[in-house]
């Protein structure tokens, strides 16, 4: 070990204290992989760094930026996309776990300001006794709320909910410098997203750790309702029930609308492997109706009506399934996680993008003619739509699932290839846009966005001139 | 007895691991609270503490990319107490198909081959090379067999034996007090079970011999235990011997009304790993503590309860992580408004009380209630 490499970690032992910065290969190893690792190959930090306050992230960062060391920032530990995994050699992995306090809950501005570390479940632990909850990611309620609004801001397990949960937030960029954003930046009061200026807090997303280390964030909260109902519809194919998820979204009647097969996310919402999933038909929506007393009641009546009227099955179902549902879609994916451990699969790839509700039965279309073509066997191939309010450009959330055998490297040539394919299919048929930048979907998607992507790097060249910030995650 | 896993396999097992790590928390949803359950991640912190961090450990081991021991390996390794909380929430949501301790175990074998062992661990080779216990105690804990003849022997473990006789004496006690006739062992050997558990699998070869050749001399048709660790491995790394193995609680439980004079007690009952997570009893002790005491219900319990912090060889690597555990479960125990801590494991008791010294809470095994409550 040279001398430099050896006094670094005296330096961020000293900011940080012995125990909570360390370079021991192990340790570090812990850190290389993701559930990605198929397209983003295990490799280590140099160094691991916990910070306990923003004070010690500020430290941190201009140390790093001093000596130009990569910076990854990493929040609770669950991450995907190989965003938290090293490209560089000689990084220091920023893990923000020990920052885990809920700065403030408060209930009659209906938000929440967090550290990085705390999760949605606890979150949930506290809002709810203010009968309030966050929006939830379809993403285990052990992920970190403030980098998974930071990362993208749109959720889908309640439509309801919308797309904008992030109100405003704090950043402290490479050179020490803190940022604020909205509201934050004049006043104590971090409340509206939009303070003074551009929508900084907008322009600032969706960078996965490449502009600087958010240190807190103010959310949105949402109502917890007494009177809720659940409705299972089943179809055979993607094209016909869009008919009927138009209705509900057009007249903002369902707190959750979800298509799903019916072989991987329904086991899930379901919250159990053993049951003849098989004999379901092969999509099913499934319908949450939540509200007060006299509105509830008025919702849940039209939404029978659209049900009639939509050539599915009612499908009659456990009771015990109705409240899984319920629990998932506005509580936190738990059960939800089961696609994770399907009977002989283990790991799942996704693409995860937003589109029209029109183009529904293409994308589907597509995602199952590029399966085939690289050779994933057709029980492979799964798909699920969460509409968003307010529905304006029918804007929903497609995911377009493969769930296979994390253990089977040839499964994992598949997959790389089905991504070269579908990347450019899916931007000729025409999104929205995906859910999230990661390396491997940006290249051929900044191709396409002309001088966009330009401006997007001289943006990030003014924040991070060193390059410091997770480089290669995203240029 | 001990099977090496193939190299496919444990690769394979920790490549089905997408690192969701909700293995770490209770159930959320029945009570909608954030409830740890990884004591390990929860004290150190880094994700190598962690179950999928440890993975990755692993992987790197047999994929040559760590060559060395170090400080961090070594405590990311051994500082788990192999309770395997997370393997029983991993099982609710996936088709795992190998368990975390079993995994973790055949690390620390892999490890043990590489000589990568703690100080602390070798010492314990060399006590029970010498002593033929855990302790390196040189005393003889005094029980004599009742009966020659008798169907039942006691198996009394190393840390009934030398750390907490407490436990030894009521069972004993017990016999006594039913007039049932019971044989010990005239030379009780370690089980080996702290071998096995930190990955020196060779050393308690001798261990296993002579304590199947005790049985087998002695014509006992059931073996009871106090202790759950020695329970479990006498279970899962001896051959089968033919002979009956059950717990105190199993065997208390069959004896049915034995007359006990229940006190007005409130116990929190918690469940010893080896016990509940790794031979499934966990209605037994219940049954039996129910008769002597008011069970309070503590949040973390069953599969998903909270790790006691002293197994595994924990205890004696790192006691400071060992009692935060144990101060952990006396806050669950306090909360649940009971005024005694009842488990049924001397390790477990053990680390328990040793936490509470300055609490206002006793500690017991549920024997020693029993005892009590039995009219002599």
């Amino acid at each position: 070990m040279n001398e430099t490499v050896s006094k670094l970690v005296n330096e961020l032992q000293a900011i940080v204290g012995e125990g909570n910065a360390t370079d021991d290969l192990a340790i570090c190893t812990s850190y290389s992989r993701d559930q990605h690792w198929h397209f983003v190959p295990a490799k280590n930090p140099a160094y691991v760094v916990r910070p306990g306050t923003k004070e010690e992230v500020r430290s941190v960062l201009m140390l790093a930026n001093k000596h130009k060391i990569p910076v990854i920032p990493y929040s609770t530990g669950i991450n995907v996309r190989g965003l938290t995994i090293p490209v560089h050699d000689g990084s220091i992995l920023l893990d923000l776990s020990r920052m885990n306090r809920i700065l403030e809950i408060n209930p009659e501005m209906k938000t929440a300001t967090v550290e990085p570390g705390v999760t949605f479940g606890m979150l949930l632990e506290q809002t709810r006794k203010h009968k309030l909850r966050p929006a939830f990611p379809d993403a285990p309620l052990t992920v970190s709320v403030l980098a998974n609004y930071y990362l993208r801001g749109i959720y889908q397990t309640s439509a309801t909910d919308g797309h904008d949960h992030t109100i405003s937030y704090e950043m402290i960029l490479p050179n020490g410098e803190i940022l604020k954003t909205g509201s934050r930046a004049l006043s104590e009061m971090p409340y509206f997203r939009y303070g003074v200026g551009p929508d900084f807090a907008g322009m600032f997303c969706a960078h996965p750790g490449t502009c600087g280390v958010v240190t807190e964030l103010t959310a949105k909260l949402y109502r917890l309702y007494d009177n809720r109902k659940e409705y299972f519809i089943g179809f055979d194919d993607v094209g016909t029930p869009t008919a009927f998820i138009y209705n509900l979204m057009h007249d903002e009647l369902a707190a959750s609308i979800r298509l799903v097969d019916n072989q991987s996310w329904l086991e899930g919402i379901f919250g159990t492997f053993d049951y003849a999933y098989d004999k379901l038909p092969k999509f099913v929506v499934c319908v949450l109706v939540e509200g007060v007393d006299s509105i509830f009641k008025a919702k849940d009546k039209l939404v029978r009506k659209y049900i009639n009227e939509s050539s599915g099955q009612i499908l009659e179902l456990p009771a015990e399934f109705a409240r899984t549902f319920e629990d998932e879609s506005l509580g936190g994916a738990e059960k939800s996680c089961m696609v994770f451990g399907l009977p002989g699969k283990g790991n799942y790839h996704c693409i995860g993008l937003y589109g029209p509700l029109t183009l529904a039965a293409r994308y589907y279309e597509v995602h199952e003619k590029t399966a085939l073509e690289v050779g994933i066997p057709k029980d492979h191939i799964h798909f699920y739509i969460d509409p968003i309010y307010s529905f304006h450009g029918q804007l929903c959330y497609f995911e377009l699932d493969v769930f296979y055998d994390g253990s089977d490297a040839g499964f994992g040539e598949k997959l790389r290839n089905y991504n070269d394919k579908q990347f450019h299919r899916l931007l000729d048929i025409g999104i929205y846009g995906w859910f999230r930048p990661y390396a491997g979907i940006i290249e051929p998607t900044a191709e396409r966005i002309g001088y966009l992507a330009e401006v997007w790097k001289k943006f990030l060249h003014v924040l991070d001139p060193n390059e410091i910030m997770n480089r290669g995650k995203l240029f | 007895m001990y099977m090496k896993l193939k190299r496919e396999e444990i690769l394979s097992a920790i490549h089905h691991c997408v690192k969701c790590k909700l293995c770490s928390i209770a159930s959320f949803h029945p009570n909608a609270e954030w409830l740890p359950l990884c004591p390990s991640g929860q004290y150190y912190g880094y994700q190598a503490f962690y179950a999928p961090g440890k993975m990755e450990i692993f992987r790197a081991i047999l994929e040559g990319e760590i060559t060395e021991p170090s400080d961090g390996l070594l405590n990311a390794v051994y500082a788990c107490t192999v309770c395997g909380a997370c393997y029983e929430k991993c099982k609710q949501i996936t088709n795992v198909e190998l368990g975390a301790p079993d995994l973790f175990e055949e690390m620390r074998s892999e490890l043990a081959s590489k000589g990568w062992i703690l100080d602390a661990h070798k010492s314990i080779v060399d006590k029970i090379k010498e002593t033929k216990n855990a302790y390196g105690e040189k005393y003889e804990y005094k029980a004599e067999t009742t009966d020659q003849n008798a169907d039942v022997m006691y198996y009394i473990g190393c840390t009934a034996r030398y750390r907490v006789p407490e436990i030894a004496d009521a069972m004993l006690g017990i016999f006594d007090k039913l007039g049932l006739k019971y044989q010990v062992m005239g030379e009780e050997w370690c089980c080996g079970s702290v071998l096995f558990r930190t990955g020196q699998v060779k050393a308690a070869k001798e261990l296993v011999a002579h304590n199947i050749e005790e049985i087998r001399k002695s014509g006992a048709k059931t073996v009871i235990f106090t202790c759950p660790g020695c329970l479990k491995t006498f279970k899962k790394n001896y051959p089968d011997m033919g002979v009956e193995l059950v717990h105190s609680t199993q065997f208390l439980t069959r004896l049915g009304n034995m007359n006990l004079k229940k006190e007005n007690l409130k116990a929190a009952y918690h469940d010893p790993c080896h016990l509940g997570r790794d031979l499934g009893i966990y209605e037994e002790p219940r049954a039996v503590l129910s008769e002597v005491a008011n069970i309070k219900k503590m949040k973390r319990e069953k599969k998903q309860a909270w790790c006691c912090g002293s197994g595994g060889g924990v205890k004696s690597a790192f006691d400071d992580f060992a009692l935060w555990s144990a101060a952990e479960r006396l806050k669950e125990v306090k909360e649940a408004g009971a005024e005694a801590l009842v488990s049924a494991c001397p390790f477990c008791k053990r680390n328990l009380k040793e936490a509470a010294e300055n609490e206002e809470l006793e500690v017991y095994d549920v024997v020693e209630l029993v005892n009590r409550c039995l009219e002599g």
